[in-house]
Order: C-alpha cells, then sequence, then structure tokens
C-alpha cells in the first residue's frame, strides 16, 4: 500500500511531476551524450595519432625518450613481431625509423622529420594514406621515394614526381645528402604535419641514416583492442625482459595527447557537474516542495500511528519512482542520441571548413560518439543515486513536523 | 465499567513569562469504556488540547493521563504512535482523509499499519464501510464524495481497527445540519451497538443534546459534567 500511495502521490501534481521527470532525463541525456561524443573523440584521435605514430605500445631503447637520435636504435626480429602478433588484442607490429633533417629542393629548404616505415603495414593501419592528394602512397619496392606533406611541397615548390635533397646525420654521425623524388602529397589538415612531415620505406631511411637490416628507432605495436592496452603491455614487457628495450604506452610517448585529453576531461567534468547541479536543484525543490504542501497529511499519517521510518519510505519510494522513469527517460534519449552518432557520426565539414587539430594531429571533422554499458550505467546510477540523497533532508523534514500544529 | 481514560490535575501552558497562556487548569477526568461523552466550551477554552493530550499527539504540562490503562506522560514518540495506532481512532473536524486513497483504501491504512493480512482488512473494512452507509462507494476517491460520505469514510477509519476510544474532534462542524445529524445518529449506533467509546468536542446545541454525557469547559477547566 505504501508503494501505491507513493506512486499516486507523485502524479498528484502531474505537471510539477513531468517536469522533475523530463528534468532528470534531460539532464542524463546531456550527461550521456557529451561524455560519449567526447570519448568518442578521444578515441579517435587516439586512434589517428597511434597509428600515425608508433602503435598503442612503443619498443624503443631505454635512453630514446632523453635524447631521441637515430643511433639509439634496436633490433626488431621477426621472431617478436610473430610472437607480439600471436596475440589476440593485437592488430599489426609496425617498424618506424624517426630522424631529424633538412629537405631542399631548387626553391629552398625547410627542416622536416623523416619518418621510415613499412608501406604495407602503413597501407593496413595509419590513416595517413587516406589523406593522399596527389600521387599515391609507397610501395614497399619503392626506393628513394618520398610522401611529403602539401604545405611542405608549397613551401619547396614540389609536385609528384620532383626531385629533393634530404640531408640529415647518419648513426655514425656523418653527414649525408640523399636525393629522393616525390611519390605523392598528403593533406591530414594539421599544419605541424602536412608542413614539416617526410614518409619514406624503411629500407630506403635504413640506408640514409645507415641502420642494419631489422634496425629501427621504434617498434610499435597497433591494438585492435585499445582497452587491452595494459595487459599487452605486461605480455610485451615479459617477452623482452631479458632485453634491454624499453616497452612505452602511448600516453608516455606522445604525452602531449595524454595531457590534452586529461585536461579536457577535467574541464568536461566541471561543466558536467555543474549541469548535474542544477538539475539536481530542481528535483530537490521539487521534492521538498512537495513534501512541504502535504504536510498537513503527512501529520494525519503520523496521528494514526504511522511510523516516521515508513513515512520516510514513501517518500524514499516517491524520489525512487521520480528517479527511475527519469532515469529510463534519459538512458533512451541520451543512449539513442548517442549509439545514433556512434553508428552515423556527425560531419562538422561544414562548420569546420578548415579542419581542426590537437596538440598538431588533425582530427577527424566526422565526429563518432562511444558508447558503453560503463557509461550509461555508471551515468545512470550516479543521477538517480544522487535523486535518492536528495530526498534525505525533505525526508527527515516530514517526519519531524508537529502533528498538533499541523493539524490545528 | 474499565476507566479508557484518566486525567489527574493535567495542565497544559504555551509560551513562557508575559505569553504564557494557560490551555488546561488542573483537569480531573474519567471517562469510562462504552460511553458517549461530549465536549462543548467555546473557543479557546481548551477543547483540542484536551483532545490532543488524551490522543497522545500533545504532552501535558504536568499532571497524570492514562489511556486504556496506560500511563502516557512518559511514553516515546515511538510508543505514543504505537497506543494511537492499536487503541484509538481519530474522527478530524476537515475529515484529512488522503486524498490519493480511495474510501477503501483509506479505511484500511490502519489496518495495514496494524499488519493486518489483505485479505481480511478487505473484508473488515468492506464490512465497516456498509455500516456507516457506503456500500458501493468504496472505490471512490475522496474528491468524488460529498462532506458527509468523507466524514463517514474517517468514521470507518477510526473505528475499523475497533479501538479502546475514539476521538474525535468537532465532526459534524463542516457539514449541514441534516448531515450532522445522520453522522451522530451513525456514531450513536456504533457506540449503542458496539460498545464504542466515542470522546468528541462540539460546540453545536444540537450535539450536546444527543451526548450520554456532557463535560463543559471554560478558560481550561471542567466547570460542568452532567449525564443525560
Amino acid at each position: 500500500m505504501i508503494a501505491r500511495l507513493a506512486w499516486r502521490s507523485i502524479w498528484r501534481n502531474r505537471r510539477r511531476t513531468l517536469i522533475t521527470i523530463i528534468s532528470i532525463g534531460f539532464g542524463l541525456a546531456c550527461t550521456i551524450f557529451f561524455i560519449a561524443i567526447g570519448e568518442g573523440v578521444y578515441a579517435q584521435l587516439i586512434d589517428q595519432v597511434v597509428r600515425m605514430q608508433a602503435g598503442h605500445i612503443t619498443m624503443e631503447n631505454p635512453s630514446y625518450r632523453d635524447g631521441p637520435a637515430v643511433d639509439l636504435w634496436l633490433k626488431a626480429p621477426e621472431s617478436l613481431r610473430s610472437q607480439i602478433e600471436r596475440l589476440p588484442q593485437v592488430e599489426r607490429t609496425k617498424q618506424i625509423i624517426i630522424g631529424q633533417g633538412i629537405a631542399r629542393s631548387g626553391s629552398g629548404d625547410v627542416s622536416a622529420t623523416l619518418m621510415g616505415i613499412e608501406p604495407s603495414v602503413e597501407l593496413d593501419t595509419s590513416p595517413l594514406v587516406r589523406h593522399i592528394v596527389a600521387g599515391r602512397y609507397l610501395d614497399d619496392d619503392d626506393g628513394p621515394w618520398v610522401v611529403i606533406g602539401s604545405e611542405l611541397a608549397k613551401r619547396l615548390k614540389l609536385g609528384v614526381g620532383k626531385k629533393m635533397v634530404i640531408t640529415t646525420n647518419d648513426a655514425a654521425g656523418n653527414l649525408v645528402d640523399v636525393l629522393c623524388r616525390v611519390r605523392g602529397i598528403f593533406e591530414t589538415g594539421s599544419v605541424e604535419i602536412d608542413r614539416y612531415f617526410i614518409q619514406a620505406p624503411i629500407d630506403f631511411a635504413r640506408r640514409l641514416f645507415g641502420l642494419p637490416e631489422e634496425g629501427a628507432t621504434q617498434l610499435g605495436v597497433v591494438l585492435r583492442i585499445p582497452q587491452a592496452q595494459e595487459s599487452v603491455l605486461q605480455e610485451t614487457r615479459l617477452m623482452v625482459a631479458e632485453q634491454d628495450i624499453a616497452v612505452l604506452p602511448w600516453q608516455e610517448v606522445i604525452p602531449e595527447i595524454a595531457s590534452y585529453i586529461k585536461l579536457d576531461k577535467g574541464s568536461n567534468l566541471i561543466f558536467q557537474a555543474i549541469l548535474i547541479f542544477l538539475i539536481l536543484f530542481t528535483i530537490f525543490n521539487t521534492i521538498l516542495m512537495s513534501v512541504l504542501e502535504r504536510q498537513r497529511e503527512f501529520a494525519v499519517l503520523l496521528a494514526l500511528g504511522t511510523k516516521p521510518l515508513l513515512l520516510r519510505l514513501q517518500i524514499l519510494m516517491e524520489s525512487v519512482y521520480l528517479g527511475l522513469i527519469g532515469c529510463a527517460l534519459g538512458l533512451l534519449v541520451g543512449g539513442l542520441a548517442a549509439w545514433a552518432v556512434q553508428v552515423w557520426g556527425i560531419d562538422l565539414r561544414s562548420l569546420l571548413k578548415e579542419g581542426f587539430t590537437i596538440s598538431g594531429f588533425a582530427v577527424s571533422t566526422k565526429m563518432h560518439a562511444r558508447v558503453t554499458i560503463g557509461l550509461l550505467l555508471g551515468t545512470a546510477g550516479l543521477v538517480f543515486g544522487a535523486t535518492l540523497i536528495l530526498s534525505l533532508i525533505p525526508m527527515h523534514r516530514a517526519t519531524r513536523l508537529s502533528i498538533v500544529d499541523q493539524l490545528r | 465499567m474499565a476507566n479508557i481514560v484518566s486525567l489527574q490535575k493535567v495542565t497544559k501552558n504555551y509560551g513562557q513569562g508575559d505569553a504564557l497562556t494557560q490551555a488546561l487548569r488542573g483537569v480531573n477526568l474519567i471517562v469510562e469504556a462504552g460511553e458517549f461523552t461530549a465536549m462543548a466550551g467555546p473557543s479557546g477554552s481548551g477543547k483540542s488540547t484536551l483532545l490532543n493530550i488524551i490522543g497522545g499527539l500533545d504532552r501535558p504540562t504536568s499532571g497524570r493521563v492514562e489511556v486504556d490503562g496506560r500511563e502516557i506522560n512518559a511514553m516515546s514518540n515511538t510508543e505514543l504512535g504505537l497506543l494511537r495506532r492499536e487503541r484509538i481512532g481519530f474522527i478530524f473536524q476537515s475529515y484529512n482523509l488522503i486524498p490519493v486513497l480511495t474510501a477503501l483504501e483509506n479505511a484500511e491504512y490502519v489496518l495495514m499499519l496494524q499488519g493486518i493480512p489483505t485479505a481480511e482488512r478487505r473484508k473488515r473494512v468492506r464490512e465497516v464501510l456498509k455500516e456507516v452507509g457506503l456500500e458501493g462507494l468504496e472505490n471512490r476517491y475522496p474528491r468524488q464524495l460529498s462532506g458527509g460520505q468523507q466524514q463517514r469514510v474517517a468514521i470507518a477509519r477510526a473505528i475499523v481497527s475497533e479501538p479502546a476510544l475514539v476521538l474525535a474532534d468537532e465532526p459534524t462542524a463542516n457539514v449541514d445540519s441534516e448531515t450532522g445529524k445522520a453522522l451522530l445518529d451513525l456514531m450513536r449506533n456504533l457506540n449503542e451497538e458496539k460498545g464504542v467509546t466515542f470522546f468528541f468536542s462540539t460546540h453545536e446545541e444540537a450535539v450536546m443534546k444527543r451526548a450520554r454525557r456532557l463535560l463543559q469547559l471554560r478558560d481550561g477547566v471542567i466547570f460542568n459534567d452532567e449525564a443525560h
């Protein structure tokens, strides 16, 4: 009967109850939607960056982080790569060589980052391949051919098939010059990448930097399941435990992205907390009002011998009903909206004509949300729990009233 | 007959210092089981205060109060609540039914508090509603009932648990005289046929005349106690 009484009580002021339910639902839906969008963008960003760089997990010389240079290389034998690729969470391993140099043409010179890559692996894993705007991407058989960014091409007035010279220091410290030709031009939307980034086949890079076969500055591990990063990290560390190799998560290799995400999550959290606070304040107000205007009724119930605990239970149940309906509505609306954006995405090209970058890395203008059961249940649980906690004060007030004063 | 209510030198003060109001001044009273007692007096004479103290809704400033053979002065709020639930029925001037419960559910509420199984309490409530003339109206909400019918529901709620005492605060004040007369007939019949003890306040002459015992209060003192 208490459940029935609570259920009917919430509907005696239909408009107020609907406003409360919509407030809870709207707040939860917004929270789910924005968190899902944020998580989706972070996931997209991480995915693009790690695939373009040295994977979710990077193996390198332990001294490389302190002073990145091609002489701090490691040997990445095929046997090790096969062992890692046998892990079910792993998509591919990739060898890369990263070195600095100067790119020159008849029109000038620009300092650049040269990345030696395995073209067949990059074709499967790297988003850069999709950004070729002129010519084509590299083949494993390509010799001294490179792909360069559109900004670099503009500055050096280079086109497909044109010659350029790369000057750098090899692993032994010797100054070397090498002539190469442009196979393709990419445009990622990131000024930093499009202006300073050059990719070349790894064998060509090895010759340029004087590294032996299977020598690379990094061996990257691209994961099929990014959430499995920690376990793969542990397993990979065990595989190379006997060797002098550092195994690092992407957060340590590209700390600027990790910091950006942390900071952005923090500021989003503040925004979400304010939103939730405002909504909870509305809910609190509603529950309190509903209790205050029924003080006489509660006095009658107490006069009839209702235990205060039972009265509290009735008010708690009213909050449970409001919370459950509101959360169900929020889950439905927020979950569906986020799911739709996860599946179809939102294309912001018309708003972001220039594209946008985060810490120098271009992010796709087509945003996809990322909805997880944990996100849905976690946020709904938080809002539902907060709704119940908010009913504690009205509950307390209802049972502390003076029966005589209320019945007078 | 056993004493249902026993008051000895009961006083009740409100406020203090210059603002002190003495609502009851040393009231002595015995109400026996089966009585049909009315309490009359002008506004501010202490009628409601006396009812509240007997019903355990308020506490006296001094004096001894016994209800159904138990001294209630030292009872905790929880014990008083239990006493009200098990032994006292209340009828309020403005009905005070729960608007979201039907007539049947309103009357059933106290039995639910007492932990009586649903089937049994439904049976009892239907019988009582029939007794008070509400057969066929069990599923109506208070807003769908007239003032007289609502007060009948309140009477049904007060007597359904067969309490030792029913306290009524001006039960006919909010209904017309015809309905008031019918309500009083109902209460009187319940008293005569079922032995329910009624103790109620009124300031209506017609109601006073129907009581078998009439107490008259003025300035917190019972100055007249007569049997009819």
